[in-house]
């Protein structure tokens, strides 16, 4: 899936409460091995700079959450009414 | 003004971790502590990656002990981290958990002398020397590093019995009270205040952290839930005399103790009681818990450690006291 530019099209003011929810999924997930270490990295270091809400940051925690937890992620999307983009997740993860 | 520290354990991965204490940097804790048990993911690798992730927060081992790891190895360890994080890093050390150290047959040697002893080689090999020490628990014959490490770094000790209270006084820049209790604070501080006055150094010269289990959340269930595996553990490893002070009956720990020797978790969390939740841990909503720090603060503490297990979700409950706690200490 190409989490860029799927995020690219996420209306800037869904961003904040996504980045707040998706992080909160990786935290909490049981599902820890599945985080390649590269992608912790990444997402690390926009917390440290505050860029996670950035297409960047965003980025990385949605490709994180999608390999760690992806119903949720697609229940996140839906309760946020961005329920299109759930759709997109869905059919990505269908396919591989 | 009190500063506030975390303590985190690294049973979850490093980046839950450093995740949590980027967090703890920006939301006003000053320290960060990393806990060392051989079960758990490496203290240095995990301090390491706190020194790359964060900024300003000073930290350091939570405290390791001189028995797993030889001095000269921990200074070295320090050493290093401390040019990675230039004057953000300290030393905290303790004698050790009995129980861990007995699981991988340790024996904990003269407690007090270690510490002493682990203290004054850690020193002088971090200052350079050649270090040439006969003590009775450490011996070393010439030990010094090939490069030239910088700096001084604090030493904190890690205590509980009025002996090594005393000793942290004496000997320690700053010493983390396991204690959370103010009849226990009290009782800590006043020993440690002898060893301060032993050695003729000012109250001001150390850092003195009250370093209690801490469980916060809007709803008191859900902070007693969180504190109850911790509280459990602290119960199984306290002395009789500490039991006592609280009233808890020591057949009940006995049997907490028994039911996690057996990693009988259900029975060990069943055995705890409100008491001891109340002797063994801060814990409540953020007014409960505010209200227990500045009861601490009377006695002289100038940090608070955050310990764990912080709350039922760390990323929440480390809101909580950035926004609603560190706040109302600093008006």
């Amino acid at each position: 899936m190409d989490y860029r530019r799927l995020v690219e099209a996420i209306p800037v003011v869904k961003r904040e409460p996504l980045s707040n929810k998706l992080i909160d999924l990786v935290l909490s997930s049981k599902n820890d091995e599945k985080m390649p270490s590269q992608l912790a990295n990444t997402i690390l270091l926009h917390w440290q700079n505050d860029i996670l809400i950035t297409e960047s940051g965003l980025t990385a925690l949605l490709e994180a959450a999608v390999l760690l937890e992806l119903d949720k992620t697609i229940e996140v999307f839906t309760q946020l009414e961005l329920a299109g983009f759930a759709e997109q997740i869905k059919e990505a993860a269908a396919k591989t | 003004m009190v500063k506030f520290g975390i303590e985190f354990m690294p049973r979850e991965p490093y980046w839950k971790i450093i995740y949590y204490a980027i967090q703890a940097e920006k939301g006003g804790f000053s320290n960060l502590w990393i806990t060392d048990h051989f079960n758990n993911r490496n203290v240095y690798v995990t301090l390491t990656a706190a020194a790359i992730y964060t900024n300003k927060i000073t930290f350091g081992p939570g405290v390791t002990n001189p028995y797993l790891v030889n001095p000269v190895f921990t200074a070295q360890a320090i050493v290093t981290l401390n040019e990675l994080a230039p004057e953000r890093v300290v030393l905290g050390m303790g004698a050790g958990d009995k129980t861990t150290l007995e699981s991988i047959g340790v024996e904990m040697q003269k407690p007090l002398n270690a510490i002493q002893e682990a203290v004054e080689i850690f020193r002088k090999i971090t200052s350079g020397e050649s270090v040439v020490y006969k003590g009775e628990v450490f011996k070393t014959a010439g030990a010094k590093f090939s490069f030239k490490p910088k700096g001084r770094i604090p030493v904190y000790i890690g205590a509980q019995g009025p002996k090594m209270l005393e000793l942290a006084g004496k000997i320690g820049d700053g010493v983390l009270i396991n204690a959370s209790h103010p009849k226990d604070v009290e009782y800590a501080i006043n020993c440690v205040k002898e060893g301060i006055s032993q050695a003729r150094k000012k109250l001001q010269e150390v850092d003195i952290a009250a370093y209690p289990s801490f469980s916060v959340h809007e709803d008191l269930k859900k902070a007693t839930k969180a504190a109850i595996p911790v509280v459990s553990s602290i119960v199984a490893g306290s002395p009789s005399q500490v039991l006592e002070r609280h009233g808890i009956d020591s057949k009940k720990a006995d049997e907490i103790r028994e039911a996690l020797k057996a990693n009988d978790w259900g029975r060990a969390f069943g055995a705890v009681t409100p008491e001891m939740i109340e002797a063994f841990s801060v814990c409540g909503t953020p007014d409960t818990c505010i209200e227990r720090i500045a009861g601490l603060l009377k006695f002289g503490i100038s940090q608070f450690v955050v310990g764990s297990p912080i709350g039922l979700n760390v990323r929440e409950a480390i809101g909580l006291v950035s926004d609603k706690i560190i706040p109302h200490f600093r008006v």
